[in-house]
């Protein structure tokens, strides 16, 4: 009996002490993530922007990591055939990322039937770098300041403005630029930034909602003429360009919009892998390189917006883009 | 020239020529492989420029786009698999010349004429920038609008001996085309609700399944019987065919320079233009599509010109053209310089040894050209048995590659079944081709210049480039008409419908096959 007390007594003792290190284990092995290679996935050809943001920051988190982080390319329908296969999860979600862009926030208000939840099905990481648009016009435009461009489009005189293609950013701020302002304009699609531009420097457009990177060379060289930035502050790199909300009394005051990159997860990612990556990826932001790559974007400064600020950021972006896509019409 | 000495600090440095050789190399190599572009070799290598020197960082990028732009023709010529788009046309009399035992000329008549069309290219660039860049400039969606319907008046001419089938091929390549979202209004267009096809149909597997898999549907269809092997010995290109290929190349060449500044016109048609230009002028126009060696040298020319041409635009206004100058473009932004009319003020020296450095990229071309051909031919010398399941291997990765995506593969089949039924059928699949890549632009151009002119229909007449490309086609399609009156015996002229394709083999076997 005693023998056999004593044998319970220890193995009680045994699997207690198996389930207190188990326990204390568990610290341990969220230190651990990644314990594999980590797949950044770019839903967007190589060479793009998102796509050379990514390849740098792969090469500066892999140092934080300590682990390789291997770039894929699934570009597709603007970047909702890699966000959908992300949604479906599989073996690998919990070591795969994803280097969002305003696709995934404008891909639910022109797109039916994603096959999945923009909100839901995701972990919504870290948001990188926000980028301002610029409303720019040729250098031959008559028009100076948003107020004369607001007052010279009539229904006479509609204003064509140019995108590099449907549900882009640069697309998106003209619509939204529209609803705003109930202006008569025309969108004329391009074939991507490069058939776009010399579409406006050669005057066939009367304006348009460019990227920062793709039009400062311009505007600073005399081709193009800022008329206006749509972040909410004014941008270091054009200091003496208002900002759109700056023009008043033409209802503007709420016109913010811009690009953005942010890294998002599947909603099975595990909660040890979020917070290394937060913790990595705020390292990486503060590098002079990502700092240094970011000015060359069109950033200023790496943006803060990280966990559940990040998540509202996008849900509320999918409501205001969802709105301005049905008032367009090109919600399918 | 107060800038010489500069020039020469910045160009000469061991840095920059390997670059070049490397860049070029790995071109001709990843262009060879079907489904692997040059653009996405550009790509990759991005990253790895960036703590080289500006000019080396360049020249990189340049040499491999370069190298890439040749490299495709390779395996078009030899196994009928196109490496790029753009080498697709230099397929349509580069494969028969192949099967008829001159795998060797029409690759070294590519190579010559890549090489050619590259170096008038790159003159262009450094001496016509200016203009050509002005031209590109007043370039907006009528011009464009003419161009294309220019370009496609060449349906006719490649339509082989039925007109009909030529146009309804084309039609089905149109049709092809539409697939994917409105360009205006985002609204599906034959998706039947498939996720895949929204971003319409990806070129690659479609060249690829058009193609390949015919050749090698025949093979296993007719394993038992007799089947044409390649071979990659045989005569080079003489002298007499270089000199009667000669005004093709060079007028080939500028088709590729001014295609090449127009931002968003690409390779591929300017290829397809160059080749039916020559085969209008060429006094062997009825064997283009058969076999003929000229036809290699135009496609060639049409394509390589391009390359040079693309920087541009880029270098003289700061606007990428396409995908491949986009990066370059990247690559200038990283290292802190920012191509444009400022950049000719700020850093004269620099783009001066980029031009020396792309000069040596033409010289360099050769070289690897010539290496490529001589490995490469060793395709050529593995048997049929083993050769088709590899070359198999190749179209399902090649379509597998281009978006990471199954789906392309399947549609890499699908097309190879088409293939197969034009090839049966005598359809040509040239018109179907020309269809597909400019069908797109035909309506892009159309709508867009509608949605500029706000639905008024002058601004198709708005001013001289306009009414030259409208000259130009109504002169090719009375050309077109003339050339099928009654009585007119060049009517039979250029068949290049696949059945021709199969009846030459059957004349051609050697007795060794038998």
């Amino acid at each position: 009996m005693k023998i056999k007390a004593t044998f319970k007594a220890c193995s009680m003792t045994v699997f207690g002490a198996v389930l207190a290190l188990g326990a204390l284990s568990q610290p341990a092995a969220a230190a651990e993530w990644p314990t594999k290679d980590v797949h950044l996935i770019v839903p967007y050809s190589a060479g793009g922007n998102t796509d050379v943001l990514a390849r740098r920051v792969a090469d500066l988190l892999q140092r934080e990591l300590k682990a390789n982080v291997v770039v894929e390319n699934r570009p597709g329908a603007g970047s909702t055939v890699a966000t959908a296969r992300l949604a479906r999860g599989g073996r690998d979600a919990d070591h795969t990322i994803l280097m969002a862009s305003p696709g995934h926030v404008i891909g639910p208000a022109i797109y039916p039937n994603l096959g999945y939840d923009a909100v839901e099905d995701f972990r919504f990481i870290d948001k990188l770098v926000d980028m301002p648009n610029v409303m720019v016009v040729p250098a031959s435009s008559p028009y100076n300041t948003v107020g004369e461009f607001i007052n010279a489009a009539s229904g006479a005189n509609p204003m064509t403005f140019s995108h590099p293609g449907i549900g882009s950013s640069i697309h998106m701020s003209g619509e939204l630029f529209r609803t705003f302002t109930k202006l008569p304009m025309v969108a004329v699609p391009y074939q991507g930034s490069g058939a776009a531009l010399p579409a406006l420097l050669g005057g066939d457009v009367d304006v348009s909602f460019e990227n920062m990177s793709t039009v400062l060379p311009h505007i600073k060289s005399g081709g193009l003429r800022a008329l206006a930035v749509t972040s909410p502050e004014r941008s270091p790199f054009l200091p003496d360009v208002p900002t759109i909300r700056e023009t008043s009394g033409y209802g503007l005051d709420g016109f913010v919009t811009g690009v953005w990159n942010g890294i998002i997860a599947h909603k099975s990612f595990p909660d040890e892998g979020v917070d290394v990556l937060r913790e990595a990826l705020k390292k990486v932001k503060e590098t002079p390189e990502f700092r240094g790559f970011a000015k060359e974007m069109g950033a200023a400064e790496p943006s803060t917006a990280s966990g559940d600020e990040f998540k509202a950021f996008i849900v509320s972006e999918i409501e205001r883009w969802r709105k301005v896509a049905e008032d367009a019409g090109i919600r399918n | 020239m107060e800038h010489l000495s500069e020039v020469l600090e910045l160009i000469l440095a061991w840095e920059n020529f390997l670059a070049i050789a490397a860049g070029v190399s790995l071109g001709v190599v990843v262009g060879a492989i079907p489904g692997l572009t040059a653009t996405m070799a550009v790509a990759l290598a991005l990253p790895f420029t960036f703590s080289m020197d500006p000019v080396t960082a360049i020249l990189l990028l340049v040499g491999i786009y370069k190298g890439g732009m040749y490299g495709g023709s390779i395996t078009a010529i030899l196994i009928r698999t196109p490496g790029t788009p753009a080498s697709a046309c230099t397929l349509l009399d580069g494969y028969p010349l192949a099967q008829k035992g001159e795998a060797k000329k029409a690759l070294k008549m590519s190579l010559y004429a890549s090489v050619i069309a590259d170096f008038i290219s790159n003159l262009s660039l450094i001496f016509f920038a200016g203009y050509l860049a002005k031209i590109a400039l007043n370039f907006g969606a009528p011009e464009f609008f003419w161009l294309i319907c220019f370009s496609l008046t060449i349906i006719v001419s490649l339509s082989g001996s039925s007109i009909l089938k030529g146009l309804m091929a084309a039609g089905l390549g149109i049709t092809f085309s539409l697939v994917g979202l409105d360009p205006v209004f985002g609204s599906e267009r034959l998706t039947f609700g498939s996720y895949n096809l929204m971003d319409s149909i990806s070129f690659i597997p479609l060249l690829i399944g058009l193609f390949a898999i015919p050749e090698i549907i025949s093979f296993y269809r007719k394993k038992c019987s007799p089947h044409i092997k390649i071979k990659a010995s045989g005569a080079s290109v003489s002298w007499a065919e270089m000199k009667g290929s000669f005004k093709s190349i060079i007028r080939g060449s500028f088709i590729g320079v001014i295609i090449g500044a127009i931002p968003g016109t690409g390779a591929t048609a300017a290829a397809f233009i160059s080749y039916s230009d020559a085969r209008r002028r060429s006094p062997n126009r009825e064997n283009f599509g058969k076999g003929e060696v000229e036809g290699v040298a135009a496609a060639e020319a049409g394509n390589n010109g391009v390359a040079g041409a693309t920087l541009i635009p880029l270098l003289s206004l700061g606007i990428p053209g396409d995908v491949v100058t986009a990066i370059i473009l990247g690559a200038f932004m990283v290292h802190g310089l920012t191509p444009g009319p400022v950049m000719f003020q700020e850093n004269l020296p620099l783009i001066y040894a980029l031009f020396i450095g792309i000069m040596v990229s033409s010289i360099v071309l050769l070289v690897v050209g010539n290496a490529a051909i001589k490995y490469f031919s060793k395709i050529a010398d593995i048997p049929n048995e083993f050769l088709f399941p590899i070359v198999l291997t190749f179209c399902v990765f090649g379509s597998y590659a281009v978006n990471n995506d199954i789906f392309d593969v399947w549609l890499m089949f699908g097309f190879g079944a088409l293939g197969y039924v034009f090839a049966r059928n005598s359809i040509a699949t040239a018109p179907f081709l020309i269809g597909f890549i400019l069908g797109p632009m035909f309506e892009d151009n159309l709508r867009r210049s509608l949605l500029i002119g706000a639905n008024d229909i002058s601004i198709f007449f708005r001013g001289p480039i306009t009414w030259f490309f409208i000259a130009l086609t109504i002169g090719s399609i009375l050309l077109t008409f003339k050339s099928w009156m009654p009585g007119n015996k060049k009517r039979e002229s250029g068949s290049l419908t696949d059945k021709r394709y199969l009846e030459n083999r059957k004349e051609l076997l050697s007795p060794a096959d038998k």
